[in-house]
């Protein structure tokens, strides 16, 4: 079986099968800009708001359909939108690339925009350790020229550190804002990436990110380019990453604040990611959560939208991870706070112990209920919400695609 | 004072002590700290938990009642192992007491003979468990999936183990060490000789997380029982706990796998 999500890949397959060097030849041969959005969390989200604005404003993109984002999902997307001449007919090429592939893409092809959003914990048994991917990606970067513009999050550490000892030119994005939550949850680079000790945080926005400095080799975080914007189109702290991030980007482009605002302001967004479906005359709203930082944040923007009911689904397939052990990296100590709290996936009762663990063994019988069917955990879930409630949907990958598939009756990749 | 031979373990206290949290916690090793807690407390034990780092001073350390150590990437471990081997001696102290200890995926590792990552110097362990562990290098596939092994923990011995196990390194026994479980399904130390983990004493080493005690609650009670049984000198009787969920748990992996648990 080929990935769930990998969209149509097979004709770059056969094109780089054919021509390893397909990639480099018909980017070289075209004017298109090429913008590659890296990071663990939130390319898809910020892809889509980097070509709604350029669509918006009369530039021709092209753009990889999410989940083909390995070398040969990128060569697809080239076959379809190039010409007889292997021409690209684009003015900008938008390619969101998964983590070991970005260095592959660099070496096909300088990019003219690389945006780095984070480096979270993520898949650790597709991706490996998360040194081990800032290693490679910071080799990468030291053979691209000042042709380069490199988009940075300032308050990742590791992201931050890629600036160092490069030609290419240095953009930074960041967030001045004291979350009130401090507590440390999950955190993976809490550690000078160059010196490797613990780093200082004047405040922490959520995770490693925060306005950080090495009180033993004096690194810290880069000054900002960006640290705020007049409007935001989605709710979620990490939705302001990705939106400071689109807008440096944008900027450079030459699009007006102005012009940024109309697009951002008629935004919708991208499926599973906060998409807000109608289903038996309910309101169900899906938050993507497929790892413990963005799970914590989905939890997090939920329990602000006021949340009583919620289901979580646990897959383990391939575009989830075989591992769930991050579940118990969660930070769930406000779930008390739901009043119906279901379960479903592969994995359910791992989730479920999950719960039983965080809520105690009597909340956890009279609040939690486990499907093994997910339609069946929909219906009741629907059934459960009063008339104005929204049932929230925090699914893995794969799960959302499903629950899709469920809500909508079309499959989309 | 008690009359009856096995005393419950209502009213009694343990301190659980956290080897490194912020520099090993790479694989929701939290979870196996939070099962051990509330298991205690939903039998009316209290606990206190104590991270041990650099700031950790030696009688806070030896108030240790159990030990816990988690899963690091290869840098952290340079980090830990330069402090870890300052406690060296008390930690061994502990864990010649009886202390029962349990020790995930990097930990083992250093607490073992040697450590020889992918890249850079070999590391020098604290040598408390008769093993050592080689990373053969990135062009080697790692150790990843879901593992049902059985545990030879005296007392629990047979019961099956369920976990996921997912490591570059590879984990060699001495011929005085004795493997925590014998591999049914997956890998385990070095995915050759069927050994998983190591056991010294009530000292637990094991490359199995998911995390593992969730799903093995007799593994937990294990510990935990040993634990108030050295602090209080006594047999302890701990009264059972309901683990339908567990069960459910434990056989969705084991359907996928084959296995009759």
């Amino acid at each position: 079986m080929s990935n769930l999500g990998n969209g149509s890949t097979w004709p770059g397959h056969i094109a780089l099968g054919a021509n390893k060097n397909f990639i480099r030849q018909i980017l070289k041969n075209s004017k298109t800009k090429i913008i590659v959005v890296a990071g663990t969390n939130g390319k898809t989200t910020t892809s889509s708001l980097i070509s709604t604005t350029l669509n918006d404003n009369g530039r021709e993109v092209i753009q990889n359909l999410s989940g083909a984002n390995l070398l040969n999902g990128i060569a697809s997307t080239l076959i379809s939108n190039s010409d007889f001449k292997s021409k690209l007919n684009a003015d900008f090429a938008i390619f969101e690339i998964d983590e070991n592939t970005l260095p592959l893409i660099i070496k096909e092809y300088p990019p003219d925009f690389i945006i780095i959003l984070n480096l979270f914990r993520d898949q650790l048994d597709r991706y490996g350790e998360v040194n081990i991917i800032a290693s490679n990606w910071k080799k990468a970067f030291e053979q691209l020229s000042e042709r380069t513009t490199l988009i940075l999050n300032a308050d990742d550490p590791q992201v931050a550190y890629f600036s160092k000892d490069i030609k290419a030119k240095t953009l930074f994005f960041g967030l001045n804002e004291v979350n009130e939550n401090v507590k440390i949850q999950a955190s993976d680079s809490d550690y000078c990436p160059k010196c490797g000790k613990k780093l200082n945080y004047t405040n922490r926005v959520f995770s490693h990110l925060g306005n950080w400095d090495c009180q033993n080799c004096s690194l810290k975080r880069p000054n900002l380019n960006i640290n705020e914007f007049s409007s935001y189109p989605m709710p979620g702290t990490y939705n302001k990453y990705n939106s400071l991030a689109s807008v440096l980007l944008l900027r450079q482009i030459g699009i007006k604040d102005k012009d940024l605002q109309k697009s951002f302001a008629k935004f919708t967004p991208v499926f599973g990611r906060q998409e807000i479906i109608d289903y038996k005359d309910k309101k169900i709203q899906i938050f993507l959560s497929k790892n413990p930082t963005s799970f914590n944040q989905s939890f997090k923007t939920i329990s602000e939208l006021n949340a009583k009911s919620l289901l979580i689904i646990l897959n383990d397939r391939v575009p989830d991870g075989h591992d769930i052990s991050w579940i118990w990296d969660t930070e769930l100590s406000s779930i008390d706070e739901f009043n119906n709290i279901l379960l479903a996936g592969d994995r359910v009762y791992d989730m479920a112990l999950r719960l039983k663990y965080e809520l105690g063994i009597s909340n956890f019988q009279s609040k939690v209920k486990t499907f093994e069917e997910l339609s069946t955990a929909i219906d009741s879930g629907v059934r459960m919400v009063s008339e104005n409630e929204t049932l929230f949907i925090l699914p893995t990958y794969s799960a959302m695609l499903e629950v899709r598939k469920i809500l909508t009756g079309k499959k989309i990749l | 004072m008690s009359s009856s031979k096995q005393q419950t373990a209502n009213s009694k206290s343990l301190t659980i002590g956290w080897l490194y949290p912020d520099l090993m916690s790479t694989y929701g090793d939290r979870g196996n700290i939070m099962v051990i807690q509330k298991r205690c407390l939903w039998r009316g034990i209290k606990t206190e938990i104590v991270n041990i780092d650099q700031n950790t001073s030696e009688n806070e350390l030896k108030s240790v009642n159990i030990l816990f150590g988690g899963g690091a990437q290869d840098r952290e471990q340079n980090l830990v192992i330069n402090d870890l081997v300052k406690k060296s001696g008390i930690i061994k102290e502990l864990i010649e007491n009886n202390v029962p200890s349990l020790f995930v995926c990097g930990s083992p590792q250093l607490l073992g003979k040697y450590y020889e990552p992918s890249f850079g110097k070999r590391i020098e362990g604290l040598g408390i468990f008769d093993l050592w562990s080689i990373h053969p290098g990135p062009e080697n596939d790692r150790l990843i999936g879901n593992i049902i092994a059985k545990t030879s923990l005296p007392g629990i011995s047979e019961t099956k183990i369920v976990g996921f196990e997912n490591h570059g390194g590879r984990t060699l026994l001495g011929k005085n060490a004795k493997p925590f479980a014998i591999v049914i399904k997956g890998y385990g130390n070095n995915g050759e000789d069927r050994t998983e983990g190591v056991i010294y004493k009530n000292a637990i080493g094991s490359y199995l997380h998911g995390p593992l005690l969730p799903k093995n609650p007799e593994i937990a009670d294990w510990l935990i029982k040993k634990a108030l049984e050295v602090k209080y000198k006594t047999p302890i009787n701990l009264e059972p706990l309901d683990k339908s969920v567990e069960e459910k748990a434990r056989n969705t992996i084991a359907k996928r796998l084959n296995i009759k648990l």
